[in-house]
C-alpha cells in the first residue's frame, strides 16, 4: 500500500475521508475548517522544493493509509476533482499538497497512469502550476520501475526539460538514490555519466553516495576506474569521505596493506587524514586480532595532531581486549577518562568481554558496578557478554541470576550467549530450564525458531550421547570449559590426543606443557 | 555478525534446514494429535512442548521428567515417561529422511 504524506494527513484529520473519499464525494465532513491552517501559498512551495534534497523523506515520515485503494487511473481522477471540488472555495492550489496527492497515487500504480493523473490534474485546475519537486516524484518512481533499461527514467527527464525545467543537482540526486535503493548501481552510474556530460554534475553527497553503494556491489578495481573516469573526463575529485569510505570496505574485506595505501594516496591529494579515517583503519585491524598495530595507529594519530574521540577509545579498547591484552586496555580506559571522554556502554562491554576472556568474571561483574557509579547503563550485550562468561567460567547460579534479570528487562540474547547458556544448564541436568530458556529466546524474538532449536537439540544430542559414553565425552566438555574459549590449537592438537589416549589426566598435561 | 553466521550455516547445508521447516505429510497418529495434515519437524516439537506445558505433564518433582498421558503416549512410542533430553530425537522419529 502507498503512503498519505504528511501534508494531506495534516490537512484531513478526518479518517472517514480517507475510508468514503473515493466513492462519493459529497461525503466528505466539512474540510473547510482544518484546512485553513494548511494552505501553502506557492511562495514557499518553491522554496521548499529548491532546498528538498529528498522529496520521499521530507514528505512521508511515517507509514500512512493512502487514500488510493487501486491503481485504477479513472478512480484517482474522480478522487482528485471530488477533491478539487471541496477546496474550489479556498483556492486551495497548494503546490506541496498535489505534489504529495501525486505522490501517494505514484506509489502504487505504474509510471504511465501517473503521467496521466499529472495531465488530468493541470487540466482541470488550470491554476496549477508543476514544479520541479512535482517532476521528480514522477522521476524517484519511474527508477523504481522493475523494467531494467533507463527509459523511464528518460521519458520523465524529457517531461522535464519540455515543461522548462533543466535537471539539476537535485534531479541527479534524487534519480541516483531512487535507483540504488532498487539494487540497480549499474544504471545510476550511466545516469550520472551522461548527466554530467549533458546537465550537471553531481555533487559531492550524490558522489559519495554513489561510490559507498558500488563498494557494496562492485569488485574494488571497477570502483576505482569508476573514481579514475570522474576524475579524468567530468573533473570530480574524490574527497575525504570517499577516501573514508573506500578504506572502510578494504578493511572490511580485511586488506589492511590496500588501506595503507589508499592512506598515501589520500595525504599525495593533499588532503589530511581525520579521526574517522584513523578509526576505520583502526577496527580493520582489530578486525584482523592485531591490536597492537591500532595502538600504533593510536599513536600515529597522536604524532599527527588528530584529537583521539570517543570512537578511537572504543575501538582501541575492543581490539586489545579481544587480542587477549586487557592490562592495556584497562590502561586505555584511564587515559580515556583522563583526556576528558565519557566512557559509554561499549567501552566497558568490550573490556568486560576482554576479562571475562581470560577468566576473570567476578573482575567484570565489579566493572559493571563501576560503570552503573559513573552513570552509564548497561545495555543487552553487557548483560549477554556476562552472562556468557558465567557460563563459561563455571558459576552457573550467578549466570540464572543474571538471566532471570535480562528476562524482567524484556532482553533479547545473542546467539552465542544462549547457546552457551542452554549447554550449561544441560551439562548440570537442568533439561526442562534449557527449555524454558529455549522458550523465551523465541519468545522474544532473539532468534529465529530455527536457530534456537538446532542448538537445543544438538545440545541434547550431545548430552545423550555423553552419558551413553561416559567419561570420554565429558573430558572433551570439561577441557573446554576450563580452559575458556579453546582454540584452534586445542581443537586440533589435543582432540586425537585424548581420543587415542582416551584420558582426561594425559590431555590436560599436554596442555600444561 | 549472527545473519552472516546464519546465512553461511543455510548455504553450507540446505538440506539439514529443509528437513526442519519443510511441511510433511503426517502418519495417522500423529495427524490425530496434531490435528493438522501437514507440519514440519520443528513445529511440530513446539506443538509437543506447549502441549506438555499446557496440560502440565512434567514430573513435579523432577521437571525433566515428562509423564505421558494417553494421547502423548500415543506418538512418542508408547513410553509412559519421557525425558526431556530425547524428545527430539522420540519426534525425528516420525519424520524419516526422505529417499530421493
Amino acid at each position: 500500500m502507498g503512503k498519505i504524506p504528511r501534508s494531506l494527513r495534516s490537512a484531513i484529520p478526518s479518517t472517514s475521508f480517507i475510508k468514503k473519499a473515493p466513492s462519493i464525494p459529497t461525503e466528505i465532513p466539512n474540510p473547510q475548517q482544518q484546512q485553513q491552517p494548511h494552505y501553502f501559498p506557492k511562495k514557499p512551495s518553491k522554496r521548499n522544493s529548491q532546498l528538498s534534497k529528498k522529496p520521499q523523506e521530507t514528505q512521508t515520515p511515517q507509514p500512512h493509509r493512502s487514500p488510493f485503494k487501486t491503481p485504477s487511473l479513472n478512480e484517482a481522477k474522480k478522487l482528485f476533482n471530488s477533491f478539487i471540488s471541496t477546496t474550489k472555495s479556498l483556492q486551495m492550489d497548494g503546490l506541496r499538497l498535489h505534489n504529495s496527492f501525486l505522490k501517494s497515487y505514484t506509489s502504487i500504480s505504474t509510471l504511465d497512469d501517473s503521467i496521466s493523473l499529472l495531465n488530468h490534474m493541470i487540466k482541470s485546475l488550470p491554476s496549477l502550476s508543476p514544479d520541479r519537486s512535482t517532476y521528480h516524484v514522477l522521476l524517484s518512481q519511474s527508477c523504481k520501475e522493475p523494467d531494467s533499461s533507463l527509459s523511464s527514467a528518460q521519458k520523465v527527464l524529457n517531461l522535464m526539460v519540455n515543461n522548462g525545467f533543466e535537471p539539476n543537482q537535485v534531479t541527479v540526486d534524487v534519480a541516483v538514490r531512487s535507483l540504488c535503493s532498487v539494487g540497480k548501481v549499474e544504471d545510476a552510474v550511466l545516469l550520472v555519466k551522461e548527466f554530467s556530460s549533458k546537465h550537471s554534475k553531481p555533487d559531492t553527497f550524490t558522489y559519495n553516495f554513489l561510490v559507498k553503494c558500488l563498494c557494496k556491489s562492485r569488485i574494488l578495481n571497477n570502483v576505482y576506474s569508476f573514481i579514475d573516469e570522474m576524475k579524468n573526463s567530468f573533473d570530480i575529485n574524490p574527497d575525504l569521505v570517499t577516501y573514508t569510505i573506500l578504506i572502510d570496505n578494504v578493511c572490511n574485506a580485511k586488506n589492511i596493506r590496500e588501506a595503507d595505501r589508499l592512506v598515501g594516496v589520500l595525504k599525495e591529494c593533499g588532503l589530511k587524514p581525520d579521526a574517522f579515517v584513523y578509526n576505520t583503519i583502526m577496527k580493520g585491524y582489530c578486525m584482523l586480532n592485531k591490536g597492537i598495530e591500532a595502538v600504533r595507529i593510536y599513536k600515529q594519530m597522536k604524532e599527527e595532531g588528530v584529537e583521539p574521540d570517543l570512537v578511537t577509545y572504543n575501538t582501541l579498547i575492543f581490539g586489545l581486549s579481544k587480542c587477549g591484552r586487557v592490562i592495556e586496555a584497562k590502561k586505555f580506559l584511564k587515559v580515556m577518562v583522563e583526556s576528558g571522554q565519557f566512557p559509554d556502554a561499549v567501552t566497558y562491554t568490550s573490556l568486560m568481554n576482554g576479562m571475562c576472556r581470560e577468566g576473570d568474571v567476578l573482575g567484570a561483574m565489579a566493572l559493571l558496578g563501576e560503570m552503573e557509579l559513573e552513570g552509564c547503563s548497561p545495555n543487552s550485550c553487557t548483560y549477554n557478554t556476562l552472562l556468557h562468561g558465567f557460563c563459561k567460567g563455571r558459576m552457573l547460579n550467578k549466570g540464572i541470576e543474571l538471566y532471570e534479570l535480562m528476562k524482567k528487562g524484556g532482553m533479547q540474547l545473542e546467539a552465542a550467549s544462549y547457546a552457551t547458556f542452554v549447554r550449561a544448564l544441560c551439562r548440570e541436568g537442568r533439561v526442562a530450564e534449557a527449555y524454558e530458556v529455549f522458550d523465551y529466546a523465541v519468545e522474544s524474538k532473539s532468534l529465529t525458531d530455527v536457530a534456537a532449536y538446532t542448538t537445543l537439540e544438538s545440545t541434547l544430542k550431545w548430552l545423550k550421547k555423553a552419558r551413553e559414553q561416559g567419561l570420554a565425552v565429558y573430558c572433551w566438555w570439561e577441557i573446554s570449559t576450563r580452559f575458556h574459549w579453546p582454540t584452534k590449537k586445542h581443537q586440533t592438537e589435543y582432540k586425537p590426543l585424548m581420543a587415542t589416549n582416551g584420558g582426561f589426566g594425559e590431555t590436560r598435561r599436554a596442555m600444561a606443557a | 555478525m549472527l545473519t552472516q553466521k546464519m546465512k553461511k550455516a543455510i548455504t553450507d547445508n540446505p538440506k539439514k534446514l529443509a528437513n526442519l521447516i519443510d511441511l510433511v505429510n503426517l502418519p495417522s497418529t500423529l495427524r490425530d494429535f496434531v490435528g493438522q495434515s501437514q507440519i514440519s519437524r520443528l513445529g511440530c516439537f513446539k506443538f509437543v512442548w506447549s502441549y506438555i506445558k499446557t496440560n502440565k505433564l512434567q514430573d513435579p518433582n523432577n521437571k525433566n521428567v515428562v509423564n505421558c498421558d494417553e494421547k502423548l503416549k500415543s506418538i512418542l512410542l508408547g513410553k509412559q515417561q519421557v525425558e526431556l533430553v530425547e524428545l527430539p530425537a522420540l519426534i525425528k522419529l516420525h519424520f524419516p529422511k526422505q529417499q530421493k
